[in-house]
């Protein structure tokens, strides 16, 4: 296999100028994102809330949900735990309050906005996008349909409409989006009677939790969950019973997630680089090889043949 | 043929793994299989297990503690006609906690004494055809997670205390003693008695020689002891069984003596609270009056206050606070002595844990425990000046100030305002999906107002009638007209006031919060306050 | 050259025939149900579960199985072992067939196949797994049909364009290791992001290399194993060639196979090592790990050992049916049985027999293809006119 020098030096500059398209691989890196700027957050803190299921109603209201089986007045329902689903964005829980067992905790659970979400990163379609509000938005415009954010997301929210034949969509919180670029606060907290949801901005929620366990530290955990969870997220949580009893998990450690896979995406830079030279090399070690011992043989064969020869011109010189 | 034989080897070594994937799973504890789950229903709660850590003394242990059934034992043996001292010899005259010995020994006699005793007995009982305890180490060495300690700690109030002084016909000395370290003796000393607890603390402490033996040991000493002794002459004695003082339901039961005799032991009925320290420094604070009579009655025993000893709070803590590490509280302040939140030793610890009570809690739940209270506040106890405004006084004179201080403080400073509440309140600030609130103002004033009167402590410090208005016009000075709470909550999540919440959940974090302290169970659901709007067409 | 006779050709009705015609008229009206109910009509997936054993078996399980393509070709051509010649078209036509099954399972699965071009043209999300493999896969099944156009084209008689392809050969089967190491990989990576789901055991930083180590070992015993089917079923179309380096073939590759096993055996237990999450061992899943772990990876390495050095043939094609299971069990285990390990049993996910009946549609459809290929094109055997070409 042969190449001109004209040719190679024709490669390597193909080569290297395409290396400087592209944006860099933000997934591969190891930068800590700390959200945009004045970025919007919620904080939910479960000793205020008391199951009212406002936000549930003001949820569907501002999404246009279908009409549930249950009313919002039912609180029944909290007597079983609920996921999100295709017609629910968000969900309240009960759960038994281990400080006092007359008064149970409840807890609203919806998509986290993550500083660095799960989804995103793992959309093959960018249909997930980090806003500078700080929501988290899908577009079902590009969406292949694949799951592969559900799979990712740690706190099980995208829910998917399996029943759609056709238009198929994934569902999920979207921090009113187009409510908060107006100047208008989210449903679920413009509904909520005890403003157990506060808005604002991240720092300012964080401000207001820390505030609050200092004016009352018998009162909360001193945690704020979701403050670096899964690298942080835009809903912030504060609670007065520890949040495993709210079914939050307290496992899921402080990486980011497109950080758990930055290692193996990095990789690939590096076997398209090293592969085929490493491969090329085994071909050529391996030609070479066979070269040697077809020479080797060759020269095998003339040996003996040339043991023989001598004495076979001897003959014909004399013949 | 190589290959049938391969095959067969082949098959040979998949039996192998299979084998030894087997006995893998055999040989390691396989918790998810092996041990079914402990059924919390079945766990039995004990209050007399006994634990034998007496070998924690020798170092590392070889075997699990082993877990002995007290009141099994005592009662299997009273059906025997057998007693106490069928396992605990007698000193003195007094019977010793300690099984079969008197003194501690060592590891191996220790040991000794226990396997012996122990499977002895028991092996009697069973070659009597009846049924005993374990005879083989592992038997009694084992982990019984479902027996669990149900025991609590027992201690005398002034009730059972009084219970015993009456029986002991005031003989005080019956219990109480003193150690004289020159003469190595016990003695009675008249005036100095005080709890147990002064001397012998949780672990024994002191050398061998010189040990002042735990609390544990000396109670059981002494109780059961003078018990066991008092039932022998057929008289009413206390229990002898572990579960007559460690059980909680028993310790209900226990005779709860009303209005007891105040114990006389020279202590002042009304006295001015004024401190020094031993280098001649006075406290600058104003001084408070105290009515020492007044709450002896509120409390059950003298150590709730007395921690260390029956002497003054200065006698321990010191005025001026230094950077020595210094132990048993002499580097705690007297400042923090009196006045420490959440410990109930202190004054305001003390009064402040009564503000979690349900009829208070509404207000005071909500009132954050880190404010800063402002100055004048400290006047409410701090109400006596200092003696170089007024002189000396003796002690009567001060006994006199202390009783009446308080009565003279409110007339002579309390403002008073013409406080004029309400019937009706119409919040109608945010009518939108729901009616205006017709708020009962009046009825829940006055309730307030009856609830305050059932608590001298809670009259103490809501000298005003104003002052209840403050648990929810809060943040603003006494008024007999307060503001509205609509004039300071506004927009929610509002930059220029952060922690401030916004007026719509202001007013349910009030009202809501207030119920759910208090225990009100009658408004649930929106409508229970403010009636649903009718849409009009 | 073998000749094909008509008495050996079988009869339009026979067993296997039935059996395919059922499954396949089957899979099409599932196929139907699909497209016009939704995947909710034919799946147990769910929220909790949104991958069934479509993603399990027929994306996970098939990219493996067909990796004998790779690994075959690049014993030939790269490490220059001429021997193992004649299994290279057959693994390739395996690989590429293969791959152009996932393609349409994954058609099935995903909730818009008519998108599945957008990640290329419309939107690329460069910061996801699925888009490295997405790239790569699509890639790769150029690569393999370029790769085996030649069988095609021998049968079509293009000349020409063969000669071009053949010239093409070293330098696309190094770019089919390339993409095939960058692939293998990431269909392990794609469970990275998951550790708060997937159990301890089977979630690893080093999955991606378990993943691509696995897939050597599922193509070669893959290439032992449709050996073993070819020889009972197409032995009438082998050349000379062909039977004679068979059981070299056998041989070889389960040589490979168990020092491949044992490899993975060895970074396997250094994986537990590292975490130190031995006494997960002692749990049930831990048994179920050292089942796929002793009987499925240690078992069949020693096997193919003993296999290969007492020349037993049968044992070693034994073995690779175990190893096979081995690969299948691991792509099952990681993505279904430890996967969410931590929900109840209520939200776990069991496939529905439909799901079952598309994958076995689809395999079906493999198969017949297959057959079709095989019994056509030369690649059981080298065409007359071609016979120079090595």
């Amino acid at each position: 296999m042969s190449i001109s020098r004209r040719k190679f030096l024709g490669w390597v500059g193909a080569a290297g100028l395409s290396t400087t398209i592209g944006k860099s691989a933000a997934a591969a890196t190891n930068k800590h994102f700390t959200g945009y700027p004045k970025s919007f957050a919620i904080l939910h803190d479960t000793t205020l809330c008391v199951g009212c299921r406002s936000c549930e109603a003001a949820c569907n209201k501002v999404n246009e949900l279908p009409q549930p089986d249950k009313p919002f007045t039912d609180l029944s329902v909290l007597e079983t735990k609920r996921r999100t689903t295709t017609k629910a964005f968000t969900v309240v829980n009960k759960y038994d309050n281990s400080k006092g067992p007359q008064s149970p905790v409840f807890y609203k659970k919806q998509c986290n906005h993550c500083l660095e979400p799960a989804c995103a990163s793992a959309c093959f379609v960018r249909a997930f996008t980090k806003t500078k509000t700080g929501a988290v938005t899908y577009d079902s415009t590009v969406c292949v349909g694949c799951r592969y954010c559900m799979i990712a997301c740690p706190f099980e929210i995208p829910t998917y409409e399996y029943d759609q034949a056709l238009t198929p969509r994934i569902r999920k919180c979207t921090m009113c989006y187009p409510r908060v670029i107006e100047g208008l606060l989210p449903g679920c907290v413009e509904a909520c009677p005890m403003e157990a949801l506060s808005f604002g901005k991240r720092e300012d929620m964080i401000k207001i939790a820390r505030e609050r366990f200092r004016k009352y530290p018998d009162r909360y955990v001193d945690h704020i969950y979701g403050e670096h969870e899964m690298g942080g997220t835009n809903w912030l949580y504060v609670s007065g019973t520890p949040f495993k009893e709210l079914g939050m998990r307290e496992d899921l450690g402080i990486t980011p997630a497109p950080q758990l896979t930055a290692g193996a995406l990095s990789s690939v830079p590096m076997i398209v680089g090293l592969w085929p030279v490493l491969l090329a090399g085994i071909y050529a070690v391996s030609k070479r090889k066979e070269k040697i011992a077809q020479t080797e043989q060759e020269q095998a064969l003339t040996s003996a043949l040339d043991k023989k020869r001598p004495a076979e011109s001897e003959t014909e010189e004399e013949s | 043929m190589a290959k049938g034989k391969s095959l067969r080897i082949g098959a040979g070594i998949s039996v192998a793994i299979i084998i030894l994937l087997i006995g893998f799973m055999g040989a390691l504890d396989v918790t998810a299989l092996s041990k079914t789950p402990v059924d919390t229903q079945s766990i039995e709660f004990r209050s007399d297990i006994v634990t034998f850590d007496n070998m924690e003394a020798f170092g590392k242990l070889e075997k699990t503690k082993a877990v002995f059934l007290h009141d099994q034992h005592t009662d299997t043996l009273e059906k025997k006609n057998k007693d106490c001292l069928a396992c605990h010899k007698t000193e003195n005259g007094r019977m010793s906690p300690k099984f079969m010995r008197l003194k501690d020994v060592g590891r191996e006699e220790l040991t000794k004494i226990y396997c012996d005793n122990c499977t002895k007995c028991h092996t009697d009982t069973i070659s009597a055809g009846e049924k005993a305890g374990p005879v083989k180490c592992d038997e009694c060495h084992k982990e019984r997670p479902l027996i669990q300690s149900s025991r609590v700690p027992m201690g005398f109030d002034k009730s059972l205390h009084f219970r015993h002084y009456r029986a002991q016909k005031n003989k005080c000395d019956r219990c109480h003693h003193e150690y004289d370290k020159k003469n190595r003796k016990l003695f009675y000393a008249k005036g100095k008695e005080g709890t147990c607890r002064y001397c012998h603390k949780e672990k024994p402490e002191g050398d061998d020689t010189e040990k002042v033996i735990s609390m544990r040991f000396a109670s059981h000493l002494a109780c059961i002891d003078c018990h066991q002794k008092t039932q022998a002459k057929q008289m009413d004695a206390g229990p002898l069984r572990c579960a007559g003082c460690h059980d909680a339901q028993e310790q209900l039961k226990i005779e709860k003596v009303k209005n007891v005799p105040r114990l006389k032991r020279g202590q002042p009925d009304n006295t001015i609270i004024k401190t020094g320290d031993k280098k001649g420094r006075i406290a600058r604070m104003n001084q408070v009056p105290f009515s020492h009579k007044n709450h002896e009655e509120y409390n059950d025993t003298c150590r709730v206050c007395h921690l260390a000893s029956l002497a003054s709070c200065a006698t321990c803590h010191p005025l001026v606070g230094s950077n020595k590490v210094l132990k048993n509280g002499r580097d705690i302040t007297l400042e923090t002595a009196f006045h420490k939140r959440g410990h109930q030793s202190s004054c305001t610890g003390c009064h402040e844990s009564k503000q979690q009570d349900k009829n208070c809690a509404g207000c005071h739940a909500f009132m954050s425990k880190t404010r800063q209270q402002e100055s004048t506040a400290c006047l409410r106890c701090h109400m006596v000046p200092l003696p170089e405004r007024t002189g000396e006084l003796s002690t009567s004179r001060a006994a006199k100030m202390a009783r009446l201080m308080p009565q003279l403080w409110k007339e002579t400073f309390g403002p008073i305002y013409k406080v004029v509440v309400p019937k009706t309140v119409v919040i109608n600030d945010l009518v939108d999906q729901y009616e205006a609130v017709e708020y009962p103002h009046r009825k829940v004033y006055d309730t307030m107002v009856k609830k305050l009167d059932r608590s001298k402590l809670a009259q103490y410090f809501h000298y005003e009638d104003t002052m209840l208005c403050l648990g929810c016009h809060h943040n603003t000075p006494a008024a007999g007209k307060p503001p509205r709470c609509g004039n300071c909550h506004d927009k929610p999540f509002n930059e220029n006031n952060l922690f401030r919440p916004g007026i719509m959940g202001s007013f349910h974090q009030q009202c809501i919060g207030c119920h759910q302290k208090m225990g009100i169970e009658k408004y649930t659901g929106c409508t229970s306050c403010h009636k649903e709007r009718k849409k009009q067409s | 050259m073998a000749q094909v006779t008509t008495a050996e050709r079988k009869s339009i009705f026979s067993l296997f025939n039935l059996i395919a015609f059922i499954v396949l008229g089957v899979g099409v009206y599932l196929t139907y149900l699909r497209f016009s109910g939704g995947l909710a009509s034919v799946t147990n997936l769910s929220d909790y579960n949104p991958w069934g054993i479509w993603i399990s078996f027929d994306l996970l399980c098939g990219v493996a199985l067909a990796a004998g393509g790779y690994v075959t070709s690049s014993a030939v051509y790269l490490f220059g072992m001429k021997k193992y010649h004649s299994a290279v078209r057959p693994a390739i036509l395996t690989g590429f067939l293969g791959y152009a099954l996932v393609f349409l399972a994954i058609n099935y699965d995903v909730g818009r196949p008519w998108r599945l071009p957008y990640p290329l043209v419309v939107q690329q999300g460069t910061t996801s797994v699925l888009f490295e493999v997405g790239l790569c896969v699509a890639t790769y099944l150029t690569v393999l049909f370029i790769e085996f156009s030649p069988a095609a084209m021998e049968w079509l008689g293009l000349k020409k364009a063969r000669s071009l392809v053949v010239k093409l050969t070293i330098l696309l089967t190094i770019f089919g290791v390339v993409l095939s190491t960058m692939h293998q990989s990431s269909l392990g990576a794609l469970f990275l992001i998951a550790p708060s789901k997937l159990h301890p055991l089977w979630y690893s930083p080093y999955i991606p290399i378990y993943f691509f180590v696995t897939s050597i070992i599922a193509g070669l015993s893959m290439v032992i194993f449709e050996s073993t089917l070819s020889h009972r079923f197409f032995a009438y179309k082998m050349d000379e060639t062909h039977l004679q380096e068979a059981n070299g073939v056998t041989l070889g590759f389960g040589k490979a196979a168990s020092y491949v096993l044992a490899g993975y055996f060895a970074i396997k237990v250094l994986g537990i090592s590292t975490e130190n999450h031995w006494h997960y061992l002692t749990t049930g899943y831990g048994i179920w790990y050292l089942v796929e772990l002793l009987g499925f990876v240690a078992l069949p390495s020693l096997l193919y050992a003993f296999g290969v050095r007492t020349k037993s043939l049968g044992l070693i094609k034994f073995t690779s049916v175990l190893a096979v299971l081995g690969v299948i069990l691991n792509r099952f285990n990681v993505s279904l049985v430890a996967f969410n390990w931590h929900l109840p049993s209520s939200e776990r996910y069991f496939p529905h027999w439909m799901e079952i009946g598309i994958s076995v549609f689809i395999v079906m459809i493999g198969l017949v293809l297959y057959r079709f290929i095989v019994t056509r094109m030369p690649i059981l055997y080298e065409h007359p006119d071609y016979k120079d070409a090595h």
